[in-house]
This record gives C-alpha cells, structure tokens and sequence, in this order.
C-alpha cells in the first residue's frame, strides 16, 4: 500500500508537480493545492526576501501530526505538505500543501486546516530583508498558548 | 548542591545572541525556573515570556523537572508558511 501522507522540510526548491503526482488518485475527483509565496510587500515596506528558520526534528514532527489530524476529520483524503527552510527571493515557494480526496469539499477544508494549523503550531520563524538595509524576526503565535490548549 | 548543564539552542528572533548559550542550573529545576534564569542571562530580553523550551520531541510544560543534563531548545512565536 502506497504513503498516503507526505510531510517534510527541505532546503531544496519545492517541486508543485511532485506534489501533485503524490496525491493524484484514480479514485479521487479533486485535488487542491495551496502554494505560500513570498511576497514583495509588508506593512509599507518594500521586501527583498525572506529567511526561513526551523527546529528541524520538531517541524517534522508537528507536520505529520497536522497531516493526520486532517487525515482523521477527512478521511480517504491524501495530503503533501512540504516547508522550505533557508533563503528565499520574492516568489519563491516556501510552502506547499496539496490534498486529493474523492469530492471536493473535502480537500479544500483540509488544505485550508493544514495551512493555519502550521502557522500556529509548526516551529517556523521568518526574517524579511527590506530594502532600506533591515531585517526583522517576524512577530507571531505563541507555542505557550498551543501547548496549554 | 548537583547542578546540571544545559545547551541551550538558538531560532528565530533569538538567533541575535547567536547559535546558542550553555550554564548550570540546580538538579531538579523546573522549566519555569530554567526560563527565568535564561530572561535572565539574555539582560531581560521580554521574547523569553511568550517562548517555550523544547527538546529534540516535544514541548517542555512550565512545571516539568529535569534532573540530568540536557540539550533543549527556545522557541519564540512561530511564523511559519
């Protein structure tokens, strides 16, 4: 029986095709792909890149948790998720997530949970680079909090 | 009194103080008591209150005790996607 979950941190430019291929499925109908970029603009300021950071062993494990609650609440579903950690310019993939099920309905709420559940819970940190010569730790959520839930 | 040693690992808005910081705490210290003397050690550096420590598994609770040396982690607010 082939993997039906996915989850990895890669230093190496994300791949959408091989997303698509892991969870294309002759029984499913539907397949949904969410691409995170980045992007060239935040708060008023003109953004260069961004720098990923990630507690490796710990970000894997939180992705495989998160791909399985998903797989739990929709089931049949097939998920890729995989998170760029390192350098990036503007467009560059730093995340992708993709989810076939048989109808619709399902991948898009599972892509939809798997992309704000790792922004709340996966230990990902990133540091924009402006134009002006700064670079800044972006503020975010609180493992306090996820751990006390 | 036993103490015990710690390596503590630097992310994210840490990565400031550098890769990461080592020091003694008594054996039996709590992770609250490891985070103040960590607040401490970065000159009061407020982004300790809203991290937590981790090691290489999981989480560390404010109330878990750690009787032998150990390499943990300090994760701030996390940002990822």
């Amino acid at each position: 029986m082939s993997a039906t979950i996915h989850a990895s941190l890669t230093s190496d430019k994300i791949n959408i095709q091989g997303a698509y291929d892991f969870v294309a499925d002759d029984a499913h109908g539907a397949i949904d792909v969410f691409v995170g970029t980045v992007r060239n603009l935040h708060e008023g300021q003109n953004v260069l890149g961004i720098t990923y950071d990630a507690h490796e062993g710990l970000a894997k494990n939180v992705f495989t948790q998160i791909c399985l609650e998903a797989q739990s609440r929709w089931q049949g579903t097939k998920i890729y998720l995989s998170h760029y950690n390192g350098e990036l310019d503007i467009g560059g993939i730093s995340i992708i997530i993709a989810v076939s099920s048989a109808h619709r309905a399902n991948s898009f709420e599972a892509c939809r949970y798997i992309i704000e559940e790792i922004k709340k819970r996966a230990p990902v940190w990133k540091q924009e680079h402006y134009e002006n010569g700064r670079s800044e730790w972006l503020p975010g959520h609180s493992l306090n909090e996820a751990n006390s839930e | 009194m036993n103490e015990i040693t710690l390596n503590i690992k630097f992310f994210g808005g840490f990565r400031k103080f550098g890769e990461g910081l080592s020091f003694a705490v008594p054996t039996g210290s709590t992770i609250a008591t490891i985070k103040a003397v960590l607040l401490e050690k970065l000159n009061g550096e407020t982004l300790v209150l809203d991290s937590v420590l981790a090691n290489d598994n999981e989480i560390l609770r404010d109330d878990d005790i750690l009787n032998s040396d150990a390499s943990l982690s300090i994760l701030p607010p996390v940002c990822g996607g």
